[in-house]
């Protein structure tokens, strides 16, 4: 038998020296794996691993003047569902469809869904989550979250705005506010495995969420209240479209309310504030689009009479007219061929340009724009503003229609000198109006005042860029003295308090097309006369019966200085009977 | 090596000797390799099958049938076995070629399986079994001859149809590379030469490294998945990378039994080829190189049983083993590290697979019962 040899053992050790050899190459290769490597393998194993999962900031709330919350945060739940972790599926869709109320079908979709994690409902109240946790169905997952939450339902709903399903903002000052407002979204880091599903007991890392700031804003809550309240009783009284009605200081330009009724329930903002069905899909859009309109900025309106005061201030910055210029009213004004009427047909016979503005004559503001020139007419508005958009800090400003300078004739500047022919916002002509009678500084209309952190410390105050001497403080001083006398015997002796000095301008705008017999009638007050602390306007879009401005919008807005002038501080003074 | 092993042999009352350091070896990597593949299989096969221990099941049962039939080898003896070895080798191939009939099934895209009601077998592990073997019955019978080239020839033809079954039948090509390569390994101790087996070596070096640079069809995409295994994750690349990232992962003393992540289906039956991956990630590179130390360590033991070995025959046998040992183990690994293109090969007795289980303990029925021949002098 043949014998295994030495040359056999030289041989087998042979081998072995060649996989001795083998396995030290491969050895370095692991070396070099394991050690050289690591950081990278480790790194794009973990990237495989991990999942992120949100942890959603507490949005920043938004507080009036005086710290009342008017936009807030509540606790709801989103109640989702994972796949591969649901054991009982009839069961999970019946619970679901019975209390969330949703379509059985639709449940059935999402749950049958082959994903990681399928959202079945978001904003769900917490009593509805607690209930659906309780269950305790395998797969069935309840997050709780943040839902934005309006203490006063629709309260300056179309300036405060509302938040959408990953409560970002919408409209209003919640998406002007939006980074102020979001906060940051912290993160929860966990390990899966390759379906993507989380692995029990496996260490968490967390990365805590960061609340948003609060956002306060000049707004008052109680004017605002106020005037929502007087604007509604307008609003039904005459019948009308929208009433609008803004409160400002025209120093400072801090809006202290904007009104836009009808307003609407900012915890339901897809609900249709009026009663109506519907056609479809794309005709509920447009009319939620209308409902959230806010008019004092979005929409844009001739403004009539109540721009007088400009063309006024135009008249007297360039001294083309003062106040004891007189003027004759046969009841119309021939420019070119045309033959412009006044809203009193008899005329007014002669009057100075103080009566003349007293009777809103637009004869003589006819002749004033005349005087002053297309040239200098389009210079005051530019210098007041009315030819910019605000810069007010809400979104979706609407921009002036008007001629462009090269088109205007005479005709066009007639129209225009008693406010028509153009359009601009009630923001931009309260703007204006606000620059003419607090000593020539064009302000910026704005809400948001300063925004603070958790703890009340102040992050940012916010300044808003203003543009002083863009008129004289006489001619300023001249034109509060001017609408003092218009409130106090002219055509807006119905915006008169007793006690109060109060300017003024009232104006009936026929709307477009002039056929039609529609009206704006609106108003611009302010108090006190000779130094405004505070001014509004009131808008009321086609009013029913009577439509002057002087007999609708005046009246409003004496009622909401009767209340809110004290309140305000501003004193009183003593009634001196005359009569 | 012209001196005799004796410091590592231990005195048996019949004065007869039994390598139980190799049977120490051969238990543990057996206990070890279990407690890997439920640590790697674990986790999936709760998913797939309900039970975590599903796996393990099957492949505690393989390995007790494997014990049982390395005493029955072990009692039957190496002498008898050499008196079977054609037939042995004949029923194997004929095994083979049993998967062609009704009786083989598909799995994993390949038909390897022979099911045999019970349980299933691939009869391509019986193959390597047989060819050690046979070869060592035909190297033996031939000795006289063995530097003739006419005899290489013949023993060559003479293992070809097992290959051939292998790699045409079963479409197993990495096995049939196997058997060929435990082929050369026994041809090359049996032979006083080594310049033909160098040459042959260096031809087939020089040959892949062409087939590597100038290749082309079907195989080349398998040679760009190793190369760029990010580029191809659909052509393999995917499952490459995957275990790359748990050895990496691993670092030095791994995150520890258990803790591995990559299990968790990412890389795909992982208790197969890629268990080495998962050994790395848990354990790290300490971990690995404490199983590579135990394979050295048998690879010795079987050295020294060979060498001390009575007769050529039962020393080509260990040498046989040996061999599949050895190709086996570099192979699997370095294919995990990325070292060479992808082939399916597994890590003997750590990977899942009960067939390969049975006859690898066979295997060590065998070189235990040529242990047991080694007398003590």
């Amino acid at each position: 038998m043949a014998i295994f040899r030495t040359y056999n053992r030289k041989k087998i050790l042979f081998m072995m020296a060649a996989f001795l050899l083998a396995v030290i190459l491969i050895l370095v290769r692991l070396a070099y794996l394991m050690i050289v490597c690591k950081e990278y393998y480790t790194l794009q194993a973990e990237e495989l691993h991990q999942r992120e999962r949100r942890i959603k900031a507490a949005r920043g709330r938004i507080m009036d003047a005086n710290g009342v919350e008017l936009a807030s945060n509540r606790t709801v739940c989103t109640v989702s569902v994972i796949y591969n972790q649901v054991e009982e599926p009839e069961k999970v869709i019946s619970m679901l469809t019975k209390e969330l109320q949703l379509e059985e079908a639709e449940v059935r979709k999402k749950v049958e869904k082959k994903s990681s994690r399928e959202r079945i409902k978001s904003n769900v109240d917490k009593e509805v989550g607690d209930r659906i946790r309780a269950y305790d169905y395998a797969g069935v997952k309840v997050d709780e979250d943040y839902k934005r939450y309006y203490p006063y339902d629709n309260l300056a709903s179309k300036v405060l705005g509302f938040t959408g399903a990953d409560n970002q903002g919408i409209i209003g000052l919640e998406v002007e506010y939006e980074d102020w407002l979001k906060g940051k979204d912290g993160t929860i880091l966990t390990l899966t495995d390759a379906r993507g599903v989380e692995l029990e007991g496996a260490r968490e890392v967390r990365e805590e969420s960061q609340a948003g700031y609060d956002v306060y804003v000049s707004l008052d809550y109680n004017i605002q209240k106020y005037a929502q309240q007087i604007a509604y009783k307008t609003l039904e009284a005459k019948s009308a479209n929208y009433v609008s009605i803004i409160v400002m200081n025209p120093q400072n330009g801090e809006i202290l309310a904007m009104v836009n009724a009808p307003e609407f329930n900012l915890n339901t903002p897809y609900e249709l504030n009026i009663e109506t069905e519907p056609a479809d899909e794309k005709e509920k859009q447009n009319l939620l689009n209308q409902m959230w309109r806010n008019q004092s900025i979005n929409d844009t309106y001739e403004p009539g009479s109540t721009f007088k005061i400009i063309t006024a201030t135009a008249g007297l910055e360039e001294k083309v007219v003062n106040i004891n210029s007189t003027f004759s009213c046969p009841g119309y004004k021939i420019v070119e061929d045309r033959r412009i009427r006044c809203h009193k047909t008899t005329g007014h016979g002669a009057e100075t340009f103080l009566q003349a503005t007293m009777n809103s004559c637009n004869p003589v503001f006819m002749t004033v724009g005349e005087r002053v020139g297309v040239e200098k007419m389009y210079l005051y508005f530019r210098k007041l503003g009315l030819l910019n958009r605000t810069g007010v800090d809400l979104p979706g400003e609407a921009a002036t229609i008007i001629h462009k300078q090269e088109n205007v004739g005479p005709v066009e500047l007639a129209t225009m000198s008693f406010g028509q022919s153009f359009q601009i916002t009630p923001m931009q002509l309260l703007r204006a109006v606000s620059a003419v009678i607090n000593g020539g500084t064009l302000v910026t209309p704005h809400f948001g005042v300063c925004a603070k952190d958790g703890d009340g410390n102040t992050v940012e105050t916010f300044s808003y860029p203003t543009e002083s001497n863009v008129i004289s403080l006489d001619t300023s001083e001249t034109m509060r003295y001017i609408l003092e006398q218009v409130v106090s015997e002219g055509t807006g002796k119905n915006g008169k308090i007793e006690g109060f000095s109060i300017g003024g301008k009232t104006a009936t705008s026929q709307k477009l097309p002039r056929s039609a017999h529609k009206y704006i009638s609106s108003y611009i007050g302010f108090a006190p006369a000779d130094n405004p602390s505070v001014v509004a306007i009131g808008i009321i879009d086609e009013p029913e019966g009577v439509y002057y401005g002087g007999t609708v919008a005046a009246p409003m807005i004496r009622e909401l200085y009767e209340n809110i002038l004290p309140y305000l501080g501003i004193p009183q003074q003593e009634v001196t009977t005359e009569e | 090596m012209a001196k005799r092993q004796k410091t590592r042999i231990h005195k048996t009352k019949s004065g007869r000797f039994f390598d139980y350091s190799l049977l120490f070896i051969i238990i543990f990597l057996l206990c070890f390799g279990l407690v890997m593949l439920y640590s790697t299989s674990s986790y999936t096969a709760q998913l797939k099958f309900g039970s975590g221990s599903y796996y393990l099941n099957k492949q505690i049962f393989a390995t007790i049938l494997g014990l049982a039939g390395m005493a029955f080898v072990i009692w039957f003896g190496y002498e008898r076995i050499e008196k079977l070895a054609f037939p042995i080798y004949v029923v194997s191939i004929l095994s083979v070629l049993l998967v062609l009939t009704p009786l083989g099934y598909e799995a994993n895209g390949a038909r390897r399986w022979l099911n045999l009601g019970v349980t299933s077998v691939q009869p391509a592990e019986f193959v390597k079994l047989a060819v050690i073997i046979f070869l060592a019955f035909i190297i033996s019978k031939t000795a006289g001859k063995i530097s003739d080239w006419k005899n290489l020839v013949k023993i060559f033809v003479l293992i070809l149809p097992a290959v051939a079954a292998v790699a045409v039948v079963t479409e197993n090509l990495s096995t049939a590379i196997i058997i060929m390569g435990i082929a050369f390994i026994m041809l090359f101790v049996a032979s006083p030469k080594y310049k033909p087996f160098l040459v042959i070596a260096g031809v087939a070096v020089v040959g892949i490294l062409a087939f590597i640079m100038f290749g082309s069809g079907f195989r080349m995409t398998r040679i760009e998945v190793w190369k760029n295994p990010e580029l191809y994750p659909q052509d393999g690349g995917f499952q490459v990378l995957q275990g790359l990232y748990a050895i990496g992962s691993g670092g030095i003393f791994g995150k520890g039994l258990g803790q591995s992540l990559q299990k968790m289906g990412f890389i795909p039956e992982a208790q197969n080829d890629m268990i080495f991956t998962i050994i790395c990630e848990e354990l790290g590179l300490f971990g690995a190189v404490c199983v590579i130390l135990l394979f050295l360590f048998m690879l010795w033991r079987f050295m020294i049983i060979a060498n001390n070995a009575p007769n050529l025959f039962s020393a080509l046998l260990v040498v046989g083993v040996m061999g599949h040992i050895a190709l086996q183990v570099i192979l699997n690994i370095a294919v995990v590290t990325n070292t060479i293109p992808n082939t399916g090969v597994t890590l003997p007795f750590i990977s899942y697979g009960g067939t390969s289980i049975l006859f690898l303990l066979a295997e060590m029925g065998l070189v235990l019962s040529v242990s047991r021949g080694i007398k003590v002098q």
